[in-house]
């Protein structure tokens, strides 16, 4: 009896022992909470938080080998906001004291958000991981703002232009004429205007209804950019880092879009419902029309998988670049990264830098880019065993080359709306190319004063 | 004698009463209906008058996405008069009053008001429990959560094959192409929309207004005679002038103001601002757009402007309706 107190007695001290130490170690570990928040639109893109989830354990166990007491405790919060009201929700929660610590966004809000003083640059700290210098020099250049990193690129895209080959066969297009547009195009020998003539054809041959023959994306967003520089425009002054308009360049730009609608039965899609109207069109009675590779896979997964998904893609829709304006011109495309910023109300921005770098990686960047049809943004990741499995990324590729970028300015959101009102208004007809120039520069010299350049 | 003494004695003890009272009583009695009034003084203060300061004083900055927690707003030296210049200069401006005054006037004469005094009239004229139940079925749009109502509108005006009118209405009938018919006819749903709902507020009013109008008014105009449009034209309406200028009043700064619908079905679109009104270009230019560029104290101008609207609008209404007379005791309790 007595011995079997004494065993009692032996193991409840055991546990208690056991039970302080346990508290004590406890107690010596710091959990951080790393708030990440991201846009993504399920399913395609949800390795943009996920991932984070997948580094935390990652990460934690870098601190614990080399005895750091810190531990992350990830958040991911994902959805697919608007972006105005994605970019607001920043700012207010910012100004609330409530940011996260991670925030995903487009390059272009970089300037807006260093000039506030809500993000930090990242100089000083992304070179203690040497996994960044994987990421392409060029979406670097994105993400700089006064000669300062202030964010990690997390995807990289092109904007081709699409078309549907059945259509193009019903108006007489041969197999090898269609496998062969990429090409001339790239070679310039298939201009905007030729583009438009052959929508024309299309409408007045009945293939596709009037307004069917050339569809842009439905409301302001950076796809009208590449239009513009393909007239010769440009929209930042690399001397001042003013926002500039070119006038000369504008006229061209707006006459494209006028003739469009009026001229060239094209553009009856401003205004359009995303899901019900606008990807149903695209993806059944419209000729050509500018989207976005990620598109590919939201189209697939979302509107066409009941007829074949991609494979029924491959076999109807053919993409190249946004044709050149003029015969033996350039073709161009435009690539709208995403970077991941960190927020100066961030209290371990090691850490928050550190699981960036972990995200920032063949396996986890690959997982997003494969899913949602986003190009890489990793060195040799075109080599990376299951990237190359894509076949979207491996024939969109090439359009990098021919890239370009929406500029890093705080009024850029200023600019874009002035001057897609002012296209908006030559689709309907309210304005003529004239008429739209005048606008816009009237317009940003009232919104912007000193900061726009008018060319 | 002795009710004449009784009588004296009561209205002595009146005349003493107040001499009784001590100073916190009097103090108590002086404060009680402050104290009543005081939750709604603080709600209102809270909630109403000092957003409708700041709003007004954010009218005169530049506050925006790229200077919030920068600006200080609160200081004269950052107010000018630009966002309104900015408003009135606007290419848009008439296009966006114009699309206003439209859209407040279509749907207030014929739904608000118009469809309201309708249905009152014939629920109450028809058997009680149909009258009830049929208002009850009106009653449904204005109880569903508004995101779910337009959603209905949408897949009723949805492009064919997957619309309803399209569908089972126009495509029979041949009639049309299949269009998404709130391309081709966004005004219309705009106002039909917003119009089911709003007609259901004044066909309460009124209603309730009519069953209250005393039945020997009616059973007289019939004895002498009078048709069922002489009975309305001149017994229910002039009795129920009250309730009418309360919904149209009421209405039409509610329709000033309201924008929620609109937002929803077009967002303003489709073309370029042609069902933009004027509280949704407060709220664009507030809250939304696509790079984020949202500009608060821009905004705010749009929406002091619609403030003063409203005044202007109320103060016509009530010398319209002559509302001080309305408010007049009735002369018979003047006697």
């Amino acid at each position: 009896m007595k011995t079997s107190k004494s065993l009692l007695s032996i193991i409840l001290i055991v546990i208690l022992v056991m039970s302080f130490t346990a508290m004590a170690l406890a107690q010596d570990l710091d959990i951080i909470p790393i708030k990440v928040r991201c846009r993504a639109k399920p399913p395609m893109e949800n390795w943009r938080g996920l991932n984070f989830l997948v580094a935390e354990k990652d990460l934690n166990a870098d601190l614990e080998a080399m005895g750091d007491p810190r531990r992350v405790k990830v958040e991911v919060i994902q959805d697919n906001l608007d972006w105005g009201d994605y970019i607001t929700e920043f700012v207010l929660g910012y100004g609330a004291g409530e940011s996260p610590d991670i925030w995903l966004t487009g390059h272009e809000y970089i300037g807006t958000q260093a000039e506030a003083g809500r993000i930090i640059a990242l100089d000083g700290i992304i070179e203690e991981f040497p996994i960044y210098n994987l990421v392409f020099d060029t979406l670097w250049d994105c993400t700089k703002y006064k000669g300062k990193i202030w964010g990690v690129p997390q995807d990289a895209e092109a904007r081709p232009l699409y078309w549907n080959k059945t259509l193009l066969k019903k108006l007489g297009w041969s197999d090898g004429e269609i496998a062969a547009l990429p090409g001339k195009i790239e070679k310039g020998e298939f201009t905007l205007y030729d583009m438009l003539e052959t929508a024309k054809q299309a409408v007045d041959k009945g293939v596709v209804e009037p307004g069917n023959g050339f569809w842009t994306r439905p409301k302001n967003g950076p796809d009208f950019t590449p239009f513009y520089y393909a007239f010769g425009g440009e929209t930042i002054d690399s001397a001042t880092g003013k926002l500039v308009f070119d006038k000369t360049a504008g006229l061209k730009y707006y006459g494209f879009f006028y003739d469009a609608a009026q001229k060239y039965g094209s553009m009856g899609c401003l205004g359009l419902d995303w899901s019900s109207a606008w990807h149903p069109g695209v993806t059944s009675k419209v000729l050509f029309w500018v989207g976005g590779t990620w598109q590919w896979a939201e189209w697939a997964e979302k509107f066409l998988k009941d007829l074949g998904g991609e494979a029924y893609m491959w076999e109807n829709f053919g993409f190249g670049l946004i044709p050149a304006a003029e015969k033996g011109g350039k073709p161009n495309s435009l690539t709208h990264p995403l970077a991941y910023l960190v927020s100066s109300q961030c209290k371990y921005p090691d850490l928050a830098v550190a699981l960036i770098a972990k995200v920032t990686n063949y396996g986890p960047n690959t997982r997003h880019a494969i899913t949602s049809t986003h190009l890489g943004i990793l060195k040799g990741q075109t080599e990376y065993k299951f990237y190359k499995q894509s076949r979207l990324l491996s024939e969109a590729l090439y359009m990098l080359d021919y890239t370009t970028f929406l500029p890093n300015n705080p009024y850029w959101g200023t600019y874009s709306t002035i001057t897609y009102e002012a296209l908006a208004a030559c689709v309907s007809g309210d304005f003529t190319p004239e008429k739209a120039v005048d606008f816009v520069v009237e317009g940003l010299n009232r919104e912007l004063g000193d900061k726009i350049i008018i060319k | 004698m002795s009710k004449n003494f009784q009588l004296e004695r009561e209205t002595s003890s009146l005349s003493s009463f107040p001499n009784s009272k001590s100073f916190f009583s009097k103090l108590k009695s002086w404060l009680l209906p402050y104290a009543f009034l005081s939750p709604t003084l603080v709600v209102v203060t809270l909630f109403f008058f000092i957003p409708l300061v700041m709003v007004f004083i954010l009218s005169f900055t530049n506050l925006d996405m790229t200077n919030f927690g920068i600006l200080k707003w609160w200081q004269p030296a950052n107010w000018t008069l630009d966002n309104y210049v900015k408003i009135f200069t606007n290419r848009f401006f008439p296009r966006i009053l114009n699309n206003t005054l439209m859209y407040v006037s279509m749907t207030l004469i014929f739904f608000n008001v118009g469809m309201a005094l309708v249905i009152a009239l014939i629920t109450t004229n028809i058997n009680r429990r149909v009258g009830f139940a049929f208002r009850l079925i009106w009653l449904m749009c204005r109880l569903t959560p508004v995101v779910v109502y337009i959603m209905m509108w949408k897949a009723l005006a949805g492009p064919a094959p997957m619309g309803v009118l399209n569908k089972h209405i126009l495509g029979p009938l041949g009639i049309g192409g299949g269009e998404f018919l709130l391309n081709t006819n966004p005004w219309v749903f705009v106002i039909l929309a917003n119009g089911f709902i709003g007609a259901s507020f004044g066909m309460i009013i009124f209603s309730s207004a009519i069953e209250a109008i005393p039945k020997d008014y009616m059973i007289a105009s019939k004895v002498d005679g009078a048709s069922t449009w002489q009975t309305i034209r001149y017994i229910t309406i002039p009795m129920i002038k009250w309730p009418l200028l309360f919904v149209t009043t009421y209405q039409t700064l509610s329709l000033l103001t309201s924008f929620e619908q609109i937002l929803l079905l077009t967002n303003g679109g489709p073309g370029l601002y042609e069902t933009e009104v004027w509280s949704l270009t407060a709220y664009h230019r507030a809250f939304s757009s696509y790079f984020g560029n949202t500009q608060w104290g821009y905004g705010s101008a749009w929406a002091v402007i619609l403030v003063i609207i409203g005044i202007i609008m109320a103060i016509i209404y009530l010398r319209v309706f002559k509302f001080n007379e309305l408010i007049q005791e009735p002369k018979i309790d003047q006697l």
